[in-house]
């Protein structure tokens, strides 16, 4: 009889593995069992959201800031520059080719600027001269750009203007040491796109 | 009593002919005048100047109040443009204090005639209402006999141009030439905004400074229709700068000629009915443009790589002065108004621009450098000599020459002062200041205005 049931005990246990398996399917579906108690729970434990973090000052992008901004952080860190002149001339010295490289390198990398480059004078001369004085520096200057390549359409990303001698960066002095500063071709950005 | 109307005549005759020389030579006339460090060069043919007496004009002070100031400047104002006539060598009340005058005609010009004189010119300012009238004579003092008289009234306002008025008539007797009291100087100015220049137009001797525009940018190159109804000019009103035109009349404006990226240096045919003006063409490459003066039918006239601008029209209408640097570096050549007939008239100096025709056509007078800065050269077109007129420390740029030929008006740029407008006499002698408020330069000179 002792020996019977753990035969039973054997077999059922055999047949519960099987059935984990894949039991026969001629065996009977047990009746479901009946929905258990609900287990009392602990009263919830109030759940806070972690700690906000404290408000990290997230610089952001310099260059996506106002155009006045962009423009002075650009010349900060020397990202765009100008290009200076000799008194009465438009040719490009070869400290203003490598300014206009880096010019270039930026304008590649940036592709979503648009710039104009003002010419600029010293204030020796007729401004009828030096308006067209400036436009050849303004010029001189964007062609270069158009011959490092990469730079895209400078046609229609790069707008020249000239102000002659009608704006110049230095007025304390009426000699070379404001001069120099105002025979320029002068780099803004001017737009996105 | 001996006439003195011959030597009159002569003198009349000089004046027509100012190169001609004189009898005997002149007083070196004071240099520099109130600017000790600018130096004009004098022309040694100048003629000698009348010696007209002036004394107090009579009645003056019997008036009061606004009358009295109004009268006072009237007197001032005429005392001024006689003696920026550069005819007479004047003697007022302080010198003529020294006489005792009798009020006995006769005896009271041989006084006059005592410390020199040749003419007296005798005034008597009174007031109708709120008017002033001027009864202004002046005689031949050699011979007693009346040479001119005037009677001139107006609004306490006017007195200035009353002044102005007689002193061009009495101008107009002794030269033949009408007198420049009564024209006017446009200038591009800073004053109030530095960032900003306006046009304004001021009185020949620096009164009545007045804006015409008030674009709140950069506009600069006045050019002065020659029947002096209106004034072009170049602003920045879109992105690139264009030619403008403002009726001084009605003071309304209008854009000229504003087509492509820059056009520049406006300059009227002496007809009235053309423009020349410089725009660029591709890239950077400004040459001289005509068009009529409404702007259409633009022609180009200059075809060379280099920079061409500031275009002058000759008082003949036939020519055309332009600075161009296809030589090198900038000079002034002279076309025909198809762009034919170009030669090269500036040879002194490797900085040559800004071209302003002598009214006769004779002459230009453009900025030279020389040396360091820029001087004021007159150089003959005949013979293409070219004389420094006026020179020292700083620039001196764009000149302008009055409608009789006698001054020039030029910007004088010099440390300390900022640049301002100042007159010279052609003939050597004067210079005067007639800008002090913020940067003034560009002057053009009005022809005579009605």
């Amino acid at each position: 009889m002792n020996r019977k049931w753990m035969v039973t005990v054997w077999i059922t246990a055999l047949c519960l593995s099987l059935a984990m398996a894949g039991c026969p399917k001629k065996k009977p579906v047990p009746p479901p069992a009946p929905a258990p108690e609900p287990t009392p729970v602990a009263p919830p434990t109030e759940v806070k959201a972690p700690e906000p973090p404290p408000p990290v000052k997230e610089a952001p992008d310099p260059l996506d800031a106002e155009l006045e901004e962009l423009n002075r952080y650009l010349r900060e860190q020397g990202l765009l520059g100008d290009v200076f002149f000799d008194f009465d001339k438009y040719d490009l010295k070869p400290e203003a080719r490598e300014r206009l490289s880096k010019n270039a390198q930026f304008m590649r990398e940036h592709p979503q600027f648009l710039f104009t480059i003002e010419g600029h004078c010293d204030e020796r001369g007729t401004n009828e001269y030096n308006i067209a004085l400036g436009d050849r520096r303004a010029n001189a200057a964007k062609g270069y750009l158009g011959s490092q390549g990469g730079v895209g359409d400078v046609g229609t990303r790069v707008q020249t203007v000239s102000y002659g001698e009608e704006r110049p960066f230095c007025t304390t002095a009426h000699d070379e040491s404001c001069w120099w500063q105002n025979r320029r071709a002068h780099f803004v950005v001017t737009g996105r796109r | 009593m001996k006439s003195l109307r011959p030597p009159l005549a002569a003198l009349t005759a000089l004046a027509l002919l100012p190169l001609a020389a004189g009898s005997q030579p002149p007083e070196p006339p004071e240099v520099a005048g109130r600017q000790p460090d600018i130096t004009v060069i004098v022309d040694k043919s100048m003629r000698p100047r009348l010696r007209l007496a002036m004394p107090e004009m009579g009645g003056l002070r019997r008036l009061e109040s606004t009358a009295a100031r109004a009268a006072q400047e009237l007197d001032e104002t005429l005392r001024e443009d006689l003696l920026a006539s550069g005819v007479f060598d004047l003697q007022g009340p302080a010198e003529l204090a020294v006489l005792a005058i009798t009020g006995d005609r006769a005896r009271d010009f041989e006084q006059y005639r005592s410390l020199g004189n040749e003419l007296l010119l005798e005034a008597e300012i009174t007031r109708e209402g709120e008017r002033l009238v001027l009864e202004g004579r002046i005689f031949e003092l050699a011979s007693g006999r009346s040479l001119l008289g005037k009677r001139y009234r107006g609004t306490f306002d006017v007195t200035r141009r009353i002044a102005h008025t007689f002193a061009d008539e009495i101008v107009l007797f002794f030269t033949g030439r009408q007198g420049l009291a009564l024209t006017q100087i446009a200038f591009q100015s800073d004053r109030g905004d530095r960032q900003n220049r306006e046009i304004y137009i001021m009185d020949y001797d620096g009164w009545n400074q007045r804006p015409v525009t008030a674009h709140k940018t950069i506009s600069m190159s006045p050019e002065w229709s020659p029947d002096g109804n209106s004034v072009a000019y170049v602003s920045y009103l879109t992105r690139a700068p264009g030619i403008h035109l403002v009726d001084l009349r009605s003071g309304k404006k209008r854009a000229l000629v504003t087509d492509g990226t820059l056009n520049i240096s406006p300059a009227f045919s002496p007809d009235g009915r053309r423009i020349a003006f410089a725009r660029t063409v591709g890239d950077g490459n400004t040459e001289v443009f005509i068009a009529a003066a409404d702007g259409s039918g633009v022609r180009r006239l200059t075809h060379s790589s280099g920079i061409d601008t500031n275009p002058a029209w000759s008082p003949t209408g036939r020519q055309i002065a332009f600075t161009s640097n296809r030589g090198g570096s900038p000079q002034i050549y002279l076309m025909g108004t198809e762009g034919t007939d170009l030669r090269r008239i500036t040879f002194e100096g490797d900085y040559n621009d800004g071209a302003a025709w002598s009214p006769d056509g004779s002459r230009i007078a453009h900025a030279t450098r020389r040396g360091s800065g820029f001087d004021i050269a007159v150089t003959d077109l005949v013979t293409l000599e070219s004389k420094v007129l006026v020179s020292g420390p700083g620039s001196h740029e764009s000149p302008s020459f009055s409608p009789d030929g006698r001054k020039i008006a030029f910007a004088w740029t010099r440390p300390g002062a900022g640049t301002q407008i100042y007159v010279a006499s052609v003939e050597g002698g004067e210079v005067r200041q007639l800008t002090r408020e913020g940067s003034n330069l560009a002057p053009a000179w009005s022809g005579y205005l009605k």
